[in-house]
C-alpha cells in the first residue's frame, strides 16, 4: 500500500480519471473502459479516445495503473496497489462531499418550508 | 477510378478547429479527404455528400502507434492520415450530437501543451544554426540567416498563439 503523502499528491483526480480508475479494479482495455463508463452513467459521461489515451499514459507514468497483458493491438490495464490506494482515498473524499451536500440540502428545504 | 483533386490551403497550428470545420464543409459538398499533405496540400476524393466530423490530434511518432490508432478505431474514428505530427480522424456525425476525441478541458489543454513543447524543442536548433550562419558575410549566408530569422520569429509567434489558446481553454 502506498504511503499517505504519495496518495495525497494525486488527489483530487478529475472526473474522467475517477471513472477510468474505478473501471480498472478489473483488468480492461481502453475501449472496454469507454463503453462501460458510458453504460454505467447512462450516457451522462462519455470519454473520447484522445482523453482516454492521455489518461492511460499519465496514470501509467504515475504508477497508478499497469499493463497486465496485450490482446492483439489492445493493451489491457489494471490498477496497481498504489492506484487502488488513491482510488480508495478519492472515494472517501467524495463520500465526505456527499454527506456535506445532504446536510445542506436538508437545511435548504427546511428554510423553504419555514418561509 | 474516383475523381480526385488537390487543394492548397494554409492553416496555422493554432487554427486546427478552423481546419476541422473546413474539412467538414468539403465533405458536405462531396469532397472527402484522402490524404492530408504537408505544407498545406490536401488530396480529396469525390463521393456522395456526407455529414461527418473531422478531428485533429497531435501525436508525433511513438512505438505505441498501433495501440493508439486501434483505440480511435474502436471508438468509431477512421484515421484518414497524418501530416507533420497531426493525426486526421473522421467519423459520421449523428443528429444533434458532435462526437469529440477530447471530452474534457484538461485533456484538450494537454494536446496544445504537446504542440507547444514540440515548438520549444525546435526553437534552439534554429537559433544555433542562425548564430553559426549569421557569422558569414556572403550574400547567400545573409539570405539564409534572414530566412532563419523570420522562421524563428514565426515560431515564437506560434508559441504565443498556442499559449494564449491554452489560457483561453483554462478560463
Amino acid at each position: 500500500m502506498g504511503k499517505k503523502e504519495d496518495v495525497a499528491k494525486h488527489l483530487p483526480v478529475s472526473e474522467a480519471t475517477y471513472y477510468i480508475m474505478s473501471m480498472l479494479v478489473e483488468p480492461m482495455h481502453g475501449y472496454g473502459v469507454m463503453q462501460q463508463v458510458e453504460e454505467e452513467t447512462d450516457g451522462a459521461i462519455t470519454i473520447g479516445p484522445g482523453t482516454l489515451y492521455g489518461a492511460f499514459s499519465t496514470l501509467e507514468k504515475q504508477g497508478l495503473i499497469e499493463m497486465v497483458r496485450k490482446e492483439g493491438r489492445r493493451k489491457v490495464y489494471a490498477l496497481t496497489n498504489q492506484g487502488e490506494a488513491v482510488l480508495r482515498r478519492q472515494i472517501e473524499r467524495l463520500q465526505m462531499m456527499v454527506r456535506r451536500g445532504e446536510q445542506v440540502l436538508g437545511r435548504i428545504s427546511d428554510s423553504a418550508r419555514e418561509s | 477510378m474516383k475523381d480526385t483533386k488537390r487543394v492548397f490551403r494554409w492553416f496555422w497550428a493554432w487554427n486546427d478547429e478552423k481546419q476541422e470545420a473546413w474539412l467538414r464543409e468539403m465533405a458536405r459538398e462531396g469532397w472527402h479527404l484522402r490524404e492530408p499533405g504537408a505544407f498545406g496540400f490536401y488530396t480529396f476524393e469525390q463521393g456522395a455528400p456526407r455529414n461527418v466530423v473531422y478531428r485533429l490530434d497531435f501525436k508525433t511518432a511513438g512505438k505505441d502507434r498501433a495501440e493508439y490508432l486501434q483505440l480511435f478505431a474502436d471508438a468509431g474514428w477512421e484515421h484518414v492520415g497524418e501530416a507533420g505530427g497531426w493525426q486526421y480522424f473522421r467519423t459520421d456525425a449523428p443528429e444533434g450530437a458532435v462526437p469529440e476525441i477530447y471530452t474534457d478541458k484538461a485533456s484538450k489543454v494537454h494536446k496544445y501543451q504537446r504542440i507547444f513543447f514540440f515548438l520549444v524543442i525546435f526553437l534552439p536548433i534554429f537559433s544555433v544554426t542562425l548564430n553559426n550562419v549569421g557569422r558569414g558575410s556572403s550574400t547567400a549566408m545573409k539570405v539564409i540567416s534572414l530566412f532563419l530569422g523570420l522562421l524563428i520569429l514565426l515560431y515564437a509567434y506560434a508559441m504565443v498563439r498556442i499559449f494564449l489558446r491554452i489560457l483561453q481553454l483554462r478560463r
